[in-house]
């Protein structure tokens, strides 16, 4: 494919911002807009912004006009941020994706659609492969209202590329994303003051670093394919290991206690926790990348240590726990 | 920072004769100086005196616990350092989570079971290849997996370029607190096809007990008799990565449990695969979870080579089948002949 005209949604997230900024500097890239409710977080020269709300049904009029090849789906709510409802983020998410589709049946000049999905499709379980591979999704059942929505949007787009085979759609699974500019329910949590853990546990976790994210979606742009495609850093880290090297005391719960603790610690300034995100505080989760790797051709430059890594640098000065290391053995 | 004057004080402030020369290539002569029976009082004392000296000099807590630091035997100093780090997430764990300082730390007390409390004797670990990928398929008895580690610590002591092996815990295990994290720092994962797979891509030594809960959950009457092969679902693994099956033979682990009897109702309570009733057990509550001290004895057999059937051959049924059934009965044969060489099962 040359020339390519592409639109965004979610362009108003820092990540949505990111690609369209990587995007419009792309020479083969010859037309972009974005479509949000807030507008982008930087000043785009090209882009065209379309200020619309992804739920209302007038995207279906506005996307065909756009006469777009590629649309990118970025507008999925992973954590409801302050002032919004569990409720408009399920609504953003389920609704918006079907508006979107309605809109994408209209538009003639599509080709390929990318979605930044999640992994949580995969769900926390303790007894799964250590690793999930793409065909792996519907092996638990669906426990969260996120896992749910996210598993629901997955099958719009699936049945609407079975009924449109001309339109390539990838479904990119995203572990959660890390890094020194991105505010995610990741880093809200290590930026606690005391963090809280469940007491015996301590899990694998895998994440994305902010680049790679990016990067990851541009490559996707670039080289479509069909199906469902892991993304996520190479490795694992422990929470445990990932809290210390942030420097934060943990706050080890019991499991029985764990929700309504947090649900108090709101009270008191502390973030929430979401059900989704509890689950991988106590069982974790690993993706297999081989997918993104050799079919996308995309290889992540960091792993998720170094990912976790170069977030913490960008904290230092907010350790809480002072570094001993090199303090006894000289 | 003073730290050399520090560690010459050191050096005299216990008073103590001189230890004996020690091998510096001996890894263990490190280990054993930081275990904490041999805490030296005379240093610790004089730790804290400076420790408290650099204090109230208006230094920060690092600072002074750097240059007090020098007053301890240097045994100590490592191992408090190693802490430190590890305080700092100064650690590695790969990508399954095993964390092979952790496991060192370990050792020790599973060297003291090994050698004093099982008297384990292993015979042949040369049968196991020093590379490259490899199945190791045993027997299993006994309620915890304490013959996964005897395995694990046979291999480091007798074999000549030793590895950790990585082995597949039942998933039930990876639902309890302290033990999912104790599992998986140890080398264990999820009994799972895919996670065997993976691993032996990755060149990785796999032990696995084909048995599972029907192993160890056997009634102490037939406890030498081994179970049902699963669905030689090791041995289609094996034939797809053309990894080499090693049959390894453990007798002694059947004794440290002898369990006598079951309570579902428990274990359907707890959500656990089964509830074991032995002498001990729940009747003595934690202590009676302490193994009985029975004589070991682990044989590595001689291994099978699976790369020149070829990987289809994975879908052959019959021929999976039988080789499942070849590798339990020469399991089952050399826990006959470790019976007999072992003689007494306590004494």
């Amino acid at each position: 494919m040359r020339s390519r005209r592409v639109l965004i949604t979610g362009v108003g997230s820092f990540l949505g911002t990111e690609i369209a900024r990587r995007l419009e500097t792309d020479p083969e890239i010859d037309y972009l807009a974005g479509m949000d409710e807030r507008p982008p977080r930087a000043r785009l020269e090209r882009m065209d912004f379309i200020e619309a709300d992804i739920r209302n049904p007038v995207i279906a009029k506005l996307i065909p006009q756009a006469e777009v090849d590629t649309i990118v789906h970025n507008k999925i709510v992973r954590r409801p941020g302050p002032g919004m409802s569990a409720r408009s983020a399920h609504d953003i998410n389920v609704i918006g994706s079907l508006q979107l589709l309605a809109a994408c049946e209209k538009a003639d000049t599509l080709r390929a659609i990318v979605v930044r999905g999640s992994a949580g499709v995969y769900g926390s379980e303790p007894a799964a492969p250590q690793f999930f591979t793409e065909e792996m999704a519907r092996r638990y059942p669906l426990r969260t209202r996120f896992q749910r929505d996210v598993a629901e949007i997955e099958n719009y787009f699936d049945t609407f590329s079975r009924r449109h085979p001309q339109v390539v759609c990838t479904m990119l699974r995203y572990q959660p994303s890390i890094g020194p500019s991105l505010d995610s329910q990741i880093t809200r949590y290590l930026s606690q003051p005391l963090v809280p853990t469940y007491l015996g546990f301590d899990p694998r976790l895998q994440f994305v670093h902010e680049a790679d994210a990016i990067d990851a979606l541009v490559a996707a742009i670039k080289n479509p394919v069909r199906g469902p495609v892991n993304v996520a850093a190479p490795g694992t880290i422990g929470l445990t290991r990932m809290v210390r090297m942030a420097g934060r005391p943990t706050l080890p719960l019991l499991p029985g206690l764990f929700g309504t603790v947090t649900d108090a610690g709101r009270r008191v300034g502390m973030h929430s926790i979401s059900p989704d995100f509890r689950r991988l505080l106590r069982y974790g989760r690993g993706i297999d990348i081989t997918r993104l790797v050799e079919e996308v051709g995309y290889t992540p430059r960091h792993s998720t240590v170094d990912a976790v890594e170069d977030y913490v640098r960008t904290q230092r000065g907010r350790r809480l726990v002072p570094v001993f290391r090199e303090a006894v053995a000289r | 920072m003073g730290t050399e004057a520090g560690s010459g004080n050191g050096a005299g402030a216990g008073g103590q004769p001189p230890p004996p020369p020690r091998d510096p290539r001996d890894p263990r002569a490190v280990r054993t100086g930081a275990f904490p029976g041999a805490f030296p009082i005379g240093p610790a004392i004089s730790f804290l005196r400076r420790l408290r000296a650099g204090l109230d000099a208006g230094r920060d807590l690092p600072v002074a616990l750097a240059e007090a630091g020098g007053t301890l035997p240097r045994d100590l100093r490592v191992a408090l350092d190693r802490l430190l780090h590890r305080l700092a997430g100064d650690y590695q764990e790969d990508e399954w989570g095993f964390d092979e300082e952790f496991a060192d730390a370990l050792l020790p007390f599973l060297e003291f079971l090994y050698d004093r409390w099982w008297r384990v004797e292993t015979i042949g670990a040369r049968n196991v290849p020093s590379h490259g990928r490899a199945l190791l398929v045993a027997n299993h008895a006994g309620i915890l997996p304490w013959d996964a580690t005897m395995i694990s610590v046979g291999m480091l002591r007798e074999h000549p370029l030793p590895r950790y092996p990585r082995f597949l815990v039942l998933d039930w295990a990876f639902q309890l607190p302290y033990v999912s994290v104790a599992m998986r720092k140890l080398g264990g994962v999820v009994a799972s096809p895919y996670n065997a797979l993976r691993l032996l891509e990755q060149d990785e030594l796999v032990a696995v007990f084909p048995e599972g809960v029907k192993g160890a959950g056997k009634q102490f009457k037939e406890r030498y008799r081994l179970q049902r092969f699963g669905r030689g679902g090791f041995v289609e693994l094996a034939l797809r990565t053309g990894s080499p099956i090693v049959p390894v033979a453990v007798v002694g682990s059947e004794e440290i449990y002898p369990k006598l009897g079951e309570a579902p109702v428990m274990a359907r309570l707890l959500g656990a695969p089964y509830f074991p009733l032995t002498p001990t057990f729940p009747w003595l509550g934690g202590l009676g979870t302490v193994p009985l001290p029975s004589r070991w004895r682990i044989e590595f057999a001689e291994p099978i080579d699976t790369a020149r059937f070829g990987p289809d051959a994975a879908e052959d049924r019959s021929f999976v089948f039988e080789l499942s059934e070849q590798v339990r009965e020469t399991i089952q044969n050399k826990v006959y002949e470790n019976l007999v060489a072992r003689g007494s099962a306590f004494f």
